[in-house]
């Protein structure tokens, strides 16, 4: 039997006291205890930033890489070996600013992977800049007379490009968050979890209680997550109201059932043929 | 008698220039010949002019014809351009809208009425190359023969038709044939016909590299587009990336999953590769990345070629760390160089990267077939993964020749931990001052043991007085050079360079002392002089230069080091 525990690392954690990032990886070790799967058997793949250190805090393999990389990195993985339980950990910045363009191919892609996106609507790490996620006009020490972007929907762009699960979470929900991250992770494709995470340090417009004051579960609600329309609707709730859980599940085909040769077994699988790789690159030559 | 033809088919893009080609190096090939053949080509799908430059001994040829013995224009602008370039007794065929003038500098050839005469006007270029080979002196049976090869998959009828095309054209041009002094026989010959990409795509796949992330790049493509052909039969992946970076990316990926990954590109794409080159050294993980060279910063010559990438590929990406960089001199040596670049990469966890450039890659030369698949292959991660707590896996222990044992994620117990912040043994970020001292080093302590890998320099002549000095795909044209000086009592040797980094100072820095050193580069700045002033203490050379995007011919190396020799 798992238990969460197991995931325990005594690696000393460098995230301040009260972020948000706590609570996801606690759901994190939950939601892999409750699928029983061991450390041993999990690889995280993560980019650049406060969230990006994410696998260094628990018992994993771990491939923490480059702000922005961390999509194409587990593209990479997961291509060679369709075996390997692989999650990303990604913040805002790193995965909608610098990575933009990979998540967009990793979605249309559909690796069998799951995304969490730790969104505190804040470049965390290097103290506070704007993200792509921040509201228009937001001030920081930065960009003092406020963001003069508008703010990016991930949900909204997920959906549009065709994402077979898109979810949203809230770090301070962490059951919830916890049954979202197992059901991204039984979803057969690339599934995306953006987790609403309050960073105490730098965002303080964003904070928990404005998460709180808007947020409400769709679990509640009559919502179907096959409805399409529905869920852009709902992707384009913001200002008044924030809704958590999955706002759209369609069946796909995952890469790997798309490429013949990947198909069957786990590229990394097969074992070196010099017969065959005679036969096949010197013969006809 | 001479054995040495060279040709040059010109005309529009998209007026089928290649396919003549094609056809006429099948021809000399299945008759046991030897061919360089060269494609200059702007970039643009239709219009414009280019051509195919194709040369064709019985003896093996290092290097690109020059002065022409046949030019085909296939439109008139082709022979205004090229005419010059033909040799006294050299002939042109002009395509024309009628028969025209026929005399023994000119032959005026309506290809497109003979087509049609023959079946289908689709057929001109069958027509052209039946009329160079009359010329050649060629028996039809061998053309017909090819050609029947050729197109047996499209069906008889369309087979017969080029067959009747080519014997159309080969009439009309029977009365000029002249003795080539070649041997025209069908023969089975132990040569083969490969082009520096093909090679390189059959080296990986030799290599057992199973991934091959890209983004198109001209002149890397056709590196990744050889390798199309194989994914049938073999359980490999190609994967168009959406950048270069999630290229590189992938290609890291797939080589922390234990799977052999490469990727291709030029040096705009090159470019965004370095932060990728960075993280494989960082996190001590394989990997090869072809950079097929093309001339200029941003875009550039896109189709041209250059060796202007040199400096950048030893040092591409911030910092320090160790890295090999090869540069082979023809297809064969590229298939091999792949092998060994696969091999090294793996044994040293370090990258990679292999210069090709345009004329390298895309030129298709005969040479002895000396290909050959490994029956067992070496690879260097650990099978046996235990760990726990009280003693983890230690990706990054600190190994005295700083290679650190290497094991897959989920193989085991032991938790394989990677990441491109600076890490303690175990993997994690760590910003100890002493522990970042000990990592740099252990990372550099590879260093030895990786030069004494690296393959010394092709010496010719070493003892001469004077020596040409170059690397990568020049190769063939300073070996031509050197031995037409030598016919012309100069003794003049070289020194070419196909494993450039790391570099032996000491043994190099002997072989070049007490010269005079003539570098031979394509570049404006002389590359290889500057990096083995840095490192083996050479104070002065003269260079023979090249940036105007063609290639290298032997004349022009000939010419050049005669004035330079002092
Ligand atoms: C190529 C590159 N550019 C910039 C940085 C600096 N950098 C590190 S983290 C970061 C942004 C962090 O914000 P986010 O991705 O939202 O993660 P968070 O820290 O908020 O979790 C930046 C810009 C970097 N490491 N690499
Ligand atoms: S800066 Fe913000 S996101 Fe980063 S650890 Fe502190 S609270 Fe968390
Ligand atoms: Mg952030």
């Amino acid at each position: 039997m798992i238990t969460s525990k197991e995931f325990n690392c005594n690696y000393e954690n460098k995230w301040c006291p009260g972020c948000g990032n706590f609570q996801i990886l606690a759901a994190m070790k939950n939601a892999f205890a409750q699928q029983q799967i061991p450390p041993e058997k999990l690889t995280l793949i993560s980019g650049i930033g406060q969230a990006g250190k994410t696998p260094h805090f628990l018992k994993c393999n771990m491939f923490h890489g480059l702000h922005g990389r961390a999509l194409p990195l587990a593209t990479g993985t997961k291509i060679a070996n369709n075996d390997l339980t692989v999650v990303v950990n990604c913040g805002d910045g790193d995965c909608y600013g610098e990575g933009g363009n990979h998540f967009l191919a990793a979605i249309r892609r559909n690796i069998d992977m799951t995304l969490l996106v730790h969104n505190n609507q804040i470049y965390g790490l290097t103290k506070g800049q704007a993200s792509p996620t921040s509201s228009l006009g937001m001030v920081t020490k930065l960009q003092n007379s406020g963001t003069p972007s508008s703010q990016f929907s991930a949900l909204v762009i997920a959906l549009a490009a065709g994402a077979g699960f898109v979810a949203r979470g809230l770090s301070a929900e962490s059951g919830h968050l916890t049954e979202l991250i197992v059901k991204a992770m039984n979803y057969k494709g690339f599934a995306l979890v953006d987790i609403l995470q309050p960073c105490v340090s730098f965002n303080k417009i964003n904070t928990l209680s404005w998460y709180k004051e808007r947020a409400y579960k769709l679990a509640d609600t009559d919502h179907d997550p096959r409805d399409l329309a529905k869920a852009f609707n709902l992707a384009q709730e913001w200002e008044k109201s924030l809704p958590l859980g999955v706002l759209y599940e369609a069946a796909g085909t995952p890469f790997h059932e798309r490429v013949p040769n990947l198909k069957a077994n786990a590229l990394a699988s097969h074992n070196y043929d010099s017969k065959l790789l005679t036969d096949v690159l010197l013969q006809n030559l | 008698m001479k054995t040495d033809v060279t040709l040059k088919i010109a005309g529009a893009a998209g007026q089928g220039i290649q396919t003549i080609g094609d056809l006429l190096s099948e021809v000399c090939h299945q008759s046991g010949l030897f061919i360089f053949s060269v494609d200059d080509f702007e970039s643009r799908v239709r219009g414009g002019h280019n051509f195919n430059l194709l040369r064709i001994s019985d003896k093996e040829l290092a290097a690109p014809g020059n002065r022409l013995d046949i030019l085909v224009c296939i439109n008139e602008n082709a022979y205004d351009l090229h005419k010059e370039e033909l040799r006294s007794g050299g002939i042109a065929i002009v395509n024309a809208e009628k028969p025209g003038t026929r005399n023994k500098t000119r032959f005026e050839i309506p290809l497109k009425k003979l087509a049609e005469e023959a079946g289908n006007k689709i057929t001109a270029n069958t027509v052209a190359a039946g009329a160079v080979l009359a010329i050649l002196g060629t028996p039809f049976t061998l053309l017909a023969d090819v050609l029947k090869n050729r197109f047996a998959a499209k069906g008889e009828k369309i087979a017969t038709l080029n067959v009747a095309a080519a014997k159309k054209g080969f009439d009309a041009a029977k009365d000029l044939s002249r003795n080539t002094g070649f041997t025209w026989e069908a023969k089975k010959s132990h040569n083969i016909v490969l082009s520096g990409a093909q090679a390189a795509a059959l080296g990986a796949l030799a290599a057992d590299c199973r991934f091959f992330p890209f983004y198109p790049m001209s002149p890397a493509t056709g590196v990744i587009s050889n390798v199309i052909p194989y994914t049938e039969k073999l359980c490999v992946v190609v994967e168009q990336a959406e950048d270069e970076i999630a290229a590189v990316m992938m290609a890291i990926g797939a080589s922390f999953a234990g799977v052999r990954a490469m990727t291709a590109t030029s040096g705009g794409g090159f470019c965004l590769m370095t932060e990728g080159l960075g993280l494989a050294a960082m996190t001590e993980t394989p990997l090869v990345i072809v950079n097929a060279q093309r001339p200029g910063p941003a875009t550039g010559l896109p189709t041209r070629t250059g060796q202007a990438d040199l400096l950048f590929s030893i040092h591409a990406s911030q910092d320090e760390f160790p890295r090999f960089v090869f540069a082979p001199g023809t297809p064969v040596e590229t298939y091999e160089t792949m092998k060994r670049a696969f091999h090294l990469a793996e044994k040293y966890q370090v990258p990679a990267i292999v210069l090709l450039d345009q004329f390298l890659a895309n030129s298709r030369v005969t040479e002895k077939n000396s290909l050959t698949v490994a029956p067992d292959i070496e690879r260097f991660y650990e099978q046996n993964n235990s760990g726990n707590d009280d003693t983890p896996y230690l990706r990054y222990a600190l190994a005295q020749d700083g290679v650190s044992p290497q094991r897959l994620p989920c193989s085991g117990p032991g938790l394989v931990r990677v990441t491109g912040n600076e890490h303690d043994p175990e993997g994690h970020i760590s910003e100890n001052a002493a522990n970042k001292i000990a990592m740099t080093q252990k990372r550099a302590a590879k260093l030895p043991a990786m030069i004494k890998e690296m393959d010394p320099p092709l010496l010719v002549n070493p003892t001469a007085r004077v020596l040409l000095v170059g690397w990568g795909s020049t190769r063939g044209n300073i070996l031509e050079a050197v031995e037409r000086l030598g016919d012309q009592s100069m003794e003049i040797g070289a020194v070419l360079f196909k494993d450039l980094w790391p570099m032996d100072r000491k043994a190099i820095g002997k072989v070049l002392d007490n010269k005079q050193l003539i570098m031979v580069e394509q570049n404006e700045s002389s590359q290889l002089g500057r990096l083995l002033a840095q490192e083996a203490g050479i104070v002065s050379f003269d260079t023979i230069l090249k940036y105007d995007g063609r290639p290298f011919f032997p004349d022009y190396i000939v010419q050049k080091a005669k004035e330079l020799v002092k």
